[in-house]
């Protein structure tokens, strides 16, 4: 069964096969981590994100419309529930501190020091505002084009497109002041 | 548009490409939440005919759909209010407007969770002292792994969670989760409606 | 007035009756400091004339979870400070049911101000429902100005609670299906404003 498409198992698990749900969660769990985390900033939330995406992609598979696509459909599900717990923690005012002593212990002599650098790019990706560190990432990391981009978050082209720029701009402006030294 | 500053951008997209693994235990994690939620089956007539619909009572659950009329009886002019489901089999939480009586008066909700695996299944909240041995929230399984009881809450918006063989805590998977998370086990969230 | 000084009477029985049943159950689920210390802040509740029972249900939840004794009166004390907050954003009349839903407003975001606009808005009607309204939309990432805005739209139409209830289930119905929760929010909460709207009277 591992080999089969997504839509066999998509198929298999609308005729009652649970089990077969395991396939799409082992196939699609750490592609899609990388997405949760980078967009909030944490393991715990990222898991708790992923594991409801699934979940909610168990419950409504008969509604996946193309399960030769239901990749994309489970990464719709993640982004908007990503949304939600991002708002939410917000709103709770759990936002990441920035430690600016931990800030200097960590300014790197060049981007080859991984994980400092690593830490860094985190740190300013949790500076950007919620939208714009969505987009970057869409656009940036998970390489989608601006009309997939569009399809997949409900917002225009255009705006989408401004997210990105501004965002590009506060990377390089917070990233430009940890190696100017 | 192209330029020196977007080396830099692409070494920030580069880092940020790199890999992430969950956890071990989140397969089983996952499964374990699915595995309580109802399976899924394409329809056969026997399945359309045992499958719950728009109220969550099926066909062969005479005593629970007698407990249901029981109540719509009672309503003099009112809906009964349904909780929207697009998969006939999903637990449902509806919320039966019980009498025509005064607004704030508390209406009775039907809790249904879905866990064939399970022994005992009770519900708990801010309604009854998150007591999970309280006798009035003790859900019956009317077969098919169909837990459900029917409750009294009081108009507004609650935080509950399903209790599964007194000790594992299940979020409803349809509802919404509830806002806050003081204790690091989430709840959901349900709004009560009087009747006009 | 003898009557009413029994119904009086009957009502302090029960309340006090309740009141000593929770105070029991806490003190069979708490360690000794934790009860002391959540029964000191439930005495504060009493004393404000604010309900307690919010209390009692945070202190049980957390020992139905099996948290520790400062966790517990950590979320205990936040909450009896929101139920301050709700009271001032929603004034001294305020029921027990309106400050318990205004409480989980306030723990989803909003402000004690939007509580003020929400009880302005409500006149003498109960807000008990619209703010779980506000609530639900909240929680399904709706920013909070614009929840609010859309509540307020809906109580200053007229929209009462039944059919508050039931743009709360669309809006909840479209989100499931995918749609951006704040347009499914505008849209039901335009309709609802819509069906609200008094029809044009015939001619004669």
């Amino acid at each position: 069964m591992e080999g089969s498409s997504d839509a066999l198992i998509v198929d298999r698990v609308l005729r009652g096969d649970v089990e077969a749900f395991r396939v799409l969660v082992e196939r699609y769990r750490d592609r899609y981590a990388r997405y949760a985390l980078h967009m909030l900033g944490n393991r715990e939330d990222a898991e708790e994100a992923l594991q409801d995406a699934f979940t909610r992609a168990y419950r409504s598979l008969d509604r996946c419309e193309d399960p030769d696509r239901f990749a994309a459909w489970l990464f719709r599900i993640l982004v908007n529930r990503c949304r939600t717990m991002g708002a939410r923690r917000g709103r709770r005012g759990r936002t990441f501190v920035v430690d600016d002593g931990a800030l200097l212990a960590a300014a790197v002599d060049h981007p080859s020091d991984r994980g400092a650098w690593r830490e860094e790019i985190e740190r300013a990706l949790r500076q950007l505002r919620p939208e714009q560190r969505e987009a970057f990432l869409l656009k940036y990391v998970e390489d989608l084009g601006y009309d997939e981009m569009s399809r997949l978050t409900g917002v225009g082209v255009s705006a989408l497109k401004m997210r990105v720029m501004r965002a590009c701009d506060r990377l390089r402006e917070l990233l430009s002041e940890v190696h100017s030294a | 548009m192209l330029d020196d500053n977007d080396g830099r951008i692409e070494q920030i997209a580069h880092e940020l490409k790199r890999a992430e693994r969950v956890s071990s235990s989140f397969d089983a994690r996952v499964m374990r939440a699915v595995r309580s939620l109802p399976r899924h089956a394409r329809l056969t007539l026997w399945s359309r005919l045992t499958t719950p619909r728009r109220i969550s009572v099926t066909p062969l659950s005479w005593g629970l759909l007698a407990a249901s009329l029981l109540i719509i009886a009672l309503a003099t002019t009112r809906a009964v209010l349904v909780e929207e489901s697009t998969n006939p089999a999903k637990p449902i939480t509806t919320a039966l407007f019980a009498a025509p009586s005064k607004k704030q008066t508390p209406q009775a909700v039907q809790f249904v969770l879905v866990a064939p695996d399970a022994k005992k299944v009770a519900v708990v909240g801010d309604f009854n002292g998150w007591d999970p041995k309280h006798a009035g929230y003790q859900a019956h399984h009317s077969g098919g792994g169909v837990w459900s009881v029917t409750a009294s809450l009081p108009v507004g918006h609650h935080r509950y969670s399903f209790v599964v063989d007194d000790s594992l805590w299940v979020a409803d998977p349809i509802a919404p989760r509830a806002v806050d998370n003081d204790f690091g086990v989430t709840n959901s969230a349900i709004i009560v409606s009087a009747q006009e | 007035m003898h009557v009413a000084r029994c119904a009086v009477g009957a009502i302090a029985l029960i309340t006090s009756t309740a009141f000593a049943q929770d105070t029991s159950t806490l003190a069979s689920r708490l360690d000794k400091p934790t009860y002391i210390a959540v029964t000191a802040i439930v005495d504060s509740a009493r004393i404000a004339k604010m309900p307690t029972k919010p209390l009692f249900d945070k202190a049980l939840e957390g020992a139905a979870k099996g948290s520790d004794g400062p966790t517990i009166i950590g979320a205990v004390q936040q909450r009896w400070v929101r139920m301050g907050a709700a009271k001032q954003g929603l004034g001294t009349s305020t029921s027990p049911d309106e400050i318990r839903s205004a409480v989980t407003a306030l723990e989803a975001g909003a402000s004690a101000r939007d509580l003020a606009r929400i009880r302005s808005a409500g006149g003498k009607r109960s807000v008990t429902l619209p703010l779980a309204v506000l609530t639900d939309l909240i929680s399904r990432s709706i920013p909070i100005p614009t929840a609010t805005d859309l509540v307020l739209q809906l109580m200053r139409s007229g929209v009462r609670d039944g059919d508050l209830s039931t743009f709360q289930r669309n809006v909840r119905a479209d989100i499931e299906r995918g749609a951006d929760p704040t347009a499914a929010a505008t849209t039901r909460a335009r309709g609802a404003i819509r069906s609200n709207q008094p029809k044009p009277g015939r001619s004669e």
